[in-house]
């Protein structure tokens, strides 16, 4: 032993400590900071804000008046209603309705399963505020086409429908989410082992019975977890609120959180206090959402190889499923489409128009001539590709270290970055307004401010992507390179990153389309040299003019975003073969 | 060449409760031979052999490679997994999916911190490596398209191709069908005799043990047991967990009727009578005695034969016919006895026959002490 190598040098704590920080060290904490930053500052401002005097300087003295103020507005019920009515009127029709379609298009042989896929892909990547005012203008009592139409066709006095109502509201947000319901649905039916239902039947029971005590336990916590999911979008929805509700008088939490900031002078503290309940509300459904989904692998019966769905037989019934299927599209998704791609073009509504004499390119034109048009759709792509490429490279790291590392907690990290999924995107901006009202950090009124918000928002979502992708990459992968004399860099380099790619792509993409339709939060936030397109089209629409220019800027929106979800379909089938 | 001085590692679970894989474990490793960590999942051999690779950092103890400390807890010296130089063949063959044949072996070159490789030394060193493994040929395919046997062989390739001072191998013929592993099991065997290369290897599969080890550790609960030559561990195992876990085996138990003084014969009395067996321990009279006995040294008779003791009657309550051999579940007293006797030993289900066990396969354990000195 003597022979033996020693190092007997005693190293003080300054050398040991920058010999322990590597690059790659150095790096992993810088994103774990910021990722505490990012969440935490906004969260803490809010509070803050909520129990401090509103002066004009800003935040003053510690006091309840806020509250006081906000849970003894008369009205105050009248919003808890409305927000709860709407919240779960929205969730239940969206769940019928996308349970439906995902049982259609996984477990039937009903004809045009895929185009039903791509078209719910679709509906994703169109603005919630183009929805609303699509619907606005099909279905208004005085300005709606529809409702003209329905009335010279029955000779009716009176528009059959109005979408300025509770039911009106919920109605255009369910058609706008009922595909992503259906997107959530889609794996639970498909990765249902056919053969623990035939299991059943071979037991002896009957149809109605395998339903009942197979099927729909099996499928429960898809079920739970999407109602949940979709009942806290809603209840933070602020688009379809905004256009449809407060032209008749219905609040909800959103519109009078922003309402009362817009006002002059400002009441910061009554909207933090009232952010508050909303946030706990949301905070309430995303703790019992992941509930719902921790156990979801116990119920994960992909059984390997061998496994092979055999779709329900229709028989007679294929054709008018998917007829009754495809209705649901052109009402949901083809009439607002139509009404903004025929208001484009046509001044006039459907009936008595002339089709070649009364098209016109003047809204288009009035678009791109638009003074503020240019530099916001600047603005968009900018802010989209940026947050994209920071937030996919902050989730991959992150999961990173909580998939990879030994670190002691790493798991509060994932906790952490999970956080905003549940802080609506009005409190987003609110707070962030504040907090760097408050902090000496000069980024308000500038770009960097709503780049902020965006990275904050969508950290969740890269970091379910970057996890979810490094779960299905065997450790040993990676362990073997380091044993082969790699270092983590190039470990990263040469095998993780290729390996995730696919995955990595998707992901930004997902988050660029996000960013691009981005509205609530940059109304707070956006200054006037950083409009994007969301505030732009708002202010089209709030301005009044003319509807054509609405329907213009909508479409000239909707044409790039649905070719980039045409992208991403690509990349989750390269990943998908490849798995 | 290789040295692992009172290796521990203890892990934290979620909940916060502490689990000691690994407790006190010591082993040396000569220059060509091959030593198996043998033991049921969760003993400690993977944790083991994982902290010889450097992608476990034990709480305490000393790792030696080849003169060189690559872990020493008291002196706070832990060089990295890509440092130790190292070749190392995983369970899963960890086959990176994005690479050709070619640039998976290459990939210890083309990532060397000490050295560089020109591109002609690269390709040297990969169709050599391939060749020993017997993929010459299969350079420019994905990886992807390999057979399973043929990844595993790819991954060898890959732990090879530095010529490493050792080679670790953590379970790499578990992932194959039954013929296959057979099969590997030969070519594992011709490799490491044909390079001489030093090598862990770890597995739960005896019989992998057995035939490929020179030497072998039986671990149990973080600890080793029994370390010996296949044939010790075999036929001399040191307690009833060896006893148990390498192949199987009869447990007859009684007392200690004459002493014996180091190893050697000594009786046992048990309710079918004196049993003479061999003894690896001191054993003091009275002592509590498991007799172990494999079911292959058994010997069936229809008659008691003439002389010598160490038989007894049983009813035999059941038999399978396996081929080359048939195994019987005989009744004898309360216990019950397995033997495997040749095809011509033929008896029915319900006959008594005569149960010959021969001194010299009996061995006598002492029913308490686990572990190994």
């Amino acid at each position: 032993m003597s022979s033996l190598p020693t190092i007997p040098m005693k190293k003080n704590a300054l050398m040991r400590f920058s010999e322990w920080l590597t690059v790659s060290r150095f790096v992993i904490i810088a994103c774990a900071l910021l990722c505490l930053w990012l969440v935490f500052v906004p969260l803490a401002s809010l509070l803050y804000v909520a129990f401090a005097e509103d002066t004009p300087e800003g935040p003053g003295a510690f006091t309840f008046d806020n509250f006081i103020n906000a849970y003894t507005v008369d009205h105050l019920w009248n919003l808890v209603e409305n927000s709860v009515i709407f919240a779960i009127g929205s969730s239940a029709l969206t769940l019928v309705v996308g349970v439906a379609i995902a049982w259609v298009v996984e477990r039937t042989d009903a004809p045009g399963r895929s185009i039903f896929h791509g078209l719910s892909l679709i509906a994703f990547a169109i603005p919630g505020l183009i929805i609303a005012m699509a619907w606005a203008l099909t279905l208004s009592p005085n300005i709606g086409w529809g409702n003209d139409v329905l009335k010279s066709m029955f000779g009716l006095t009176e528009a059959p429908f109005d979408i300025f109502t509770m039911g009106g509201m919920i109605w255009v947000l369910s058609s706008h989410y009922f595909p992503l319901a259906y997107l959530l649905m889609g794996p639970a039916f498909r990765v249902l082992d056919i053969r623990m239902e035939e299991a059943a039947v071979v037991s002896g029971a009957k149809n109605w019975q395998v339903t009942r005590r197979v099927t729909m336990p099996l499928l429960k916590p898809a079920l739970l977890s999407t109602l949940l999911l979709i009942f806290v979008r809603a209840i933070e929805s602020f688009e379809v609120p905004l256009l449809l509700g407060q032209p008749s008088g219905i609040n909800v939490f959103t519109t009078e959180i922003r309402d009362a900031i817009a006002e002059a002078p400002p009441e910061f503290g009554y909207s933090s206090a009232l952010g508050l309940t909303l946030l706990a509300i949301c905070i309430i459904g995303v703790y019992f959402y992941r509930r719902a989904t921790r156990h979801a692998e116990a119920y994960a019966t992909i059984t390997g190889k061998g496994y092979m769905p055999t779709p329900l037989r229709l028989g007679v019934w294929r054709w008018p499923v998917t007829i009754m299927t495809g209705l649901v599209f052109v009402l949901a998704l083809g009439l607002p489409l139509f009404t903004l791609v025929w208001q484009s073009f046509y001044f006039k509504t459907v009936p008595n128009v002339d089709l070649i004499k009364d098209f016109t390119l003047e809204s288009y034109v009035y678009i791109l001539e638009y003074p503020v048009f240019l530099s916001g759709l600047k603005n968009s792509a900018m802010l989209g590709a940026m947050s994209a490429t920071i937030v996919v490279f902050l989730g991959f790291v992150m999961a990173w270290i909580v998939q990879r590392t030994r670190m002691k907690y790493a798991w509060t990290l994932d906790a952490i970055a999970f956080i905003p999924i549940a802080i609506p995107s009005v409190i987003i901006g609110a707070s962030i307004l504040f907090a760097y009202l408050i902090l000496p950090i000069p980024v308000y009124n500038t770009i960097w401010i709503l780049l902020i918000a965006y990275v904050t928002m969508y950290l969740p979502y890269g970091m379910r992507f970057a996890s979810g992708g490094m779960i299905q990459i065997h450790k040993e992968l990676e362990e073997v390179a380091e044993v082969s004399g790699a270092t983590l860099m190039q470990t990263f380099r040469r095998v993780l990153m290729p390996l995730m790619s696919p995955v990595l792509m998707a992901a930004w993409l997902y988050i660029f389309v996000m960013g691009v339709r981005e509205l609530t939060a940059s109304l707070f936030l956006a200054g006037p040299t950083t409009q994007v397109l969301g505030t732009i089209s708002l202010t089209l629409w709030e301005e009044g003019g003319s509807f054509g220019n609405v329907a213009a800027i909508s479409v000239i929106q909707i044409v790039p975003l649905v070719m980039i979800v045409g992208l991403m379909r690509y990349m989750e089938n390269k990943v998908s073969k490849r798995g | 060449m290789l040295t692992i001085e009172a290796l521990e590692k203890t892990f934290i679970t979620r909940d916060g409760s502490t689990v000691a894989a690994v407790g006190g474990v010591s082993l040396e490793l000569d220059t060509g031979n091959l030593l198996t960590l043998l033991g049921p999942s969760g003993c400690g051999k993977t944790t083991t052999l994982r902290s010889v690779a450097g992608l476990e950092k034990p709480d305490a103890g000393r790792i030696i490679i080849d003169g060189t400390i690559v872990f020493d807890a008291a002196q706070n010296i832990n060089v990295p997994a890509n440092r130790r130089g190292i070749g190392m063949v995983f369970q899963s063959y960890a086959i990176w999916p994005h690479m050709s044949v070619f640039e998976n072996v290459a990939f210890p070159m083309r990532v060397s911190q000490d050295q560089k490789y020109t591109n002609g030394e690269i390709e040297k060193m990969v169709a050599r490596a391939l060749e020993m493994v017997r993929l010459e040929g299969y350079e420019k395919r994905s990886s992807t398209q390999l057979s399973g046997g043929q990844q595993q062989r790819l991954a060898l390739a890959r732990g090879l191709v530095r010529e490493p001072k050792l080679l670790l191998l953590d379970e790499p013929l578990s992932n194959l069908d039954a013929k296959l592993r057979e099969q590997m099991r030969f070519e594992l065997k011709r490799l490491q005799l044909e390079l001489d290369i030093t090598t862990l290897y770890v597995t739960h599969d005896q019989g992998e043990a057995l035939a490929l080890s020179n030497e072998i550790a039986v671990m149990n609960s973080g600890h080793v047991i029994q370390r010996g030559a296949p044939y010790d561990i075999y036929h001399k195992p040191i307690t009833e967990f060896v006893a148990g876990f390498v192949g199987s085996t009869n447990f007859l138990r009684g007392f200690v009727e004459s002493a014996v003084a180091g190893d050697g014969m000594g009786t046992v009395a048990t309710p079918h009578g004196i049993i003479r067996c061999l003894f690896s321990k001191n054993a003091s009279l009275k002592d509590d005695i498991i007799i172990v006995i494999r079911p292959e040294d058994v010997v069936l008779s229809d008659k008691a034969p003439a002389e010598g003791g160490n038989h007894f009657e049983g009813k035999i309550t059941n038999r399978i016919f396996l081929g080359e051999v048939i195994d019987y579940l005989i009744e004898a007293g309360d216990e019950e006895i397995r033997v495997r006797a040749n095809p011509e030993c033929d008896f029915e289900i319900g006959a008594m026959v005569n149960i010959t066990l021969p001194p010299d396969k009996c061995v006598g354990l002492a029913e308490a002490g686990e572990i190994a000195a």
